[in-house]
């Protein structure tokens, strides 16, 4: 085994790929038989991941993510019909027909009930589809919010902490005015009985602002976005335990607290 | 969480709806196993927990729009079709798909075709940290902003050429025209700093 690697930032250069082939061929044979420093370079090389982070943020187009998941449930379709697994059509109706339809009726009566009920069918299937199509597009635009917001260089974020004699937890708001966006990501421990969690929004001037009532389950996690109220520059953030179902300004105790620095 | 809301009007209240804040809150590697009992949906909340911040390294890398989302997509795909290769005990998703962007776009650069699929093989990549959560992954997004604003303008040059372009110390040097010694010194020197800011 040849010596280790002169400087620590040997393993960063060899994870950025920077090294000439000879320098590669070096730390290669070195690493065969040296388990430290194939731990170090393992470090580096997430280290050096990190610098896709730096990139100027590009959201993709929600066509890509539709392109995908039809490319998905194309390539799902071909496996299936590869393997014969699909039905034949009149299979789908055979149990219907036995059960119901009563048979050597006039073959007039059966191709009409057969084609009423097809069309019911795909009524409902075209109805189905459009409730799922509304669906993702409501789910993407919301992940493309949340990507923007998270990816956006000007959005804040706000830990909040736990206050004194009140129960366990952290949480933290990322909030953006440009985009009039907040975000809230936190755990805390479920609210007693006929208790809520309710955040406030805490202006520079006037009120607190209710930005959302919640109530975490056994897993303490609550998510969720909300469109931060245009013209409000918030000074701090706050959640308090209020009566089931919130209240218009807060009333129970500070559980978490965070200002805007 | 309480349907109840108070004080909000209805305009500003955008709850993010149950089966979207159920994925937000799922974990990379539950979202995994889910999508190698081919569940669609788990994809998508893969996708759109990383897809920004693919989409921003393939278009930095490559600045062409079409390319990137093209190459995004495959990588999605090829995610989908080769779920089981991805060992969450190996390494974390995020710095797999990381990576895999980077070797694809430079690939692309290069004109280079690796074998669909070759690439995901590499799948040692230990991230510092989890990007599970958005509130993370926008703190380390301005912290690895903010350690590469911090360089000298020659050492964050050094280090864009290496891992946006792909370029090798020579290579840099022959580009810049500046001395190798002098490249291979700029570039050890914002690693150092680099590890420093980026240590957990």
């Amino acid at each position: 085994m040849n010596t280790h690697p002169n400087q620590e930032e040997d393993f960063d250069l060899y994870a950025l790929g920077v090294l000439e082939a000879d320098e590669k061929q070096s730390i290669d044979a070195h690493l065969v038989g040296c388990t430290k420093c194939a731990q170090k370079l393992l470090e580096a090389r997430g280290r050096i991941a990190l610098l896709a982070l730096a990139a100027p943020s590009v959201t993709p187009s929600v066509a890509t993510k539709s392109r995908l998941m039809k490319q998905i449930r194309e390539s799902a379709e071909r496996s299936t019909e590869a393997v014969g697994q699909s039905k034949p059509f009149g299979e789908l109706f055979s149990r219907w027909w036995a059960a119901i339809l009563v048979p050597v009726s006039a073959a007039l009566v059966i191709t009409s009930a057969v084609l009423w009920t097809e069309n019911r069918r795909l009524d409902q299937q075209l109805a189905s589809l459009r409730a799922d199509v509304e669906q993702q597009r409501e789910q993407s635009r919301q992940a493309r919010e949340v990507a923007d917001l998270v990816t956006a260089r000007d959005t804040m974020v706000v830990p909040l902490a736990a206050q004194p004699g009140m129960p366990k937890g952290a949480a933290h708001v990322m909030y953006n005015p440009k985009m009039g966006m907040l975000m809230y990501e936190g755990e805390l421990d479920p609210a007693p009985a006929a208790k809520s969690y309710q955040l406030w929004v805490v202006p520079e001037l006037g009120n607190p602002i209710s930005a959302g009532v919640f109530n975490p389950g056994n897993d303490k996690s609550t998510h969720f976005m909300m469109k931060l109220p245009e013209g409000v520059a918030p000074k701090a953030f706050a959640v308090t335990l209020e009566p089931a179902g919130g209240r218009p300004q807060p009333t129970g105790p500070k559980v978490l607290m965070g200002t805007v620095s | 969480m309480t349907d109840e809301r108070v004080s909000c009007s209805t305009e500003q209240r955008q709850q993010v709806n149950p089966e979207t804040a159920a994925e937000l809150k799922a974990s990379d590697a539950a979202l995994m196993e889910r999508v190698m009992q081919r569940d669609e949906t788990a994809l998508e909340a893969l996708y759109d927990r990383y897809a920004a911040i693919l989409s921003s390294l393939l278009n930095r890398i490559l600045h062409d729009a079409q390319a990137a989302e093209e190459i995004l997509q495959d990588i999605f795909f090829q995610l989908w079709r080769n779920a089981q290769r991805f060992d969450a005990s190996r390494g974390s998703l995020p710095g797999w798909l990381m990576v895999i962007a980077r070797n694809r776009a430079i690939s692309r650069l290069r004109q280079h075709n690796p074998a669909r699929g070759e690439e995901l093989q590499e799948n040692d990549i230990r991230l510092p940290f989890s990007l599970e959560s958005a509130v993370i992954r926008h703190e380390l997004l301005e912290r690895v902003r903010g350690a590469l604003d911090a360089l000298p303008k020659e050492q964050r040059s050094a280090v864009e050429l290496a891992y946006f372009e792909g370029l090798t110390q020579s290579e840099i040097a022959k580009r810049t025209g500046d001395p190798l010694g002098t490249v291979k010194t700029r570039l050890r020197t914002a690693l150092g700093s680099l590890k420093r800011v980026l240590q957990p």
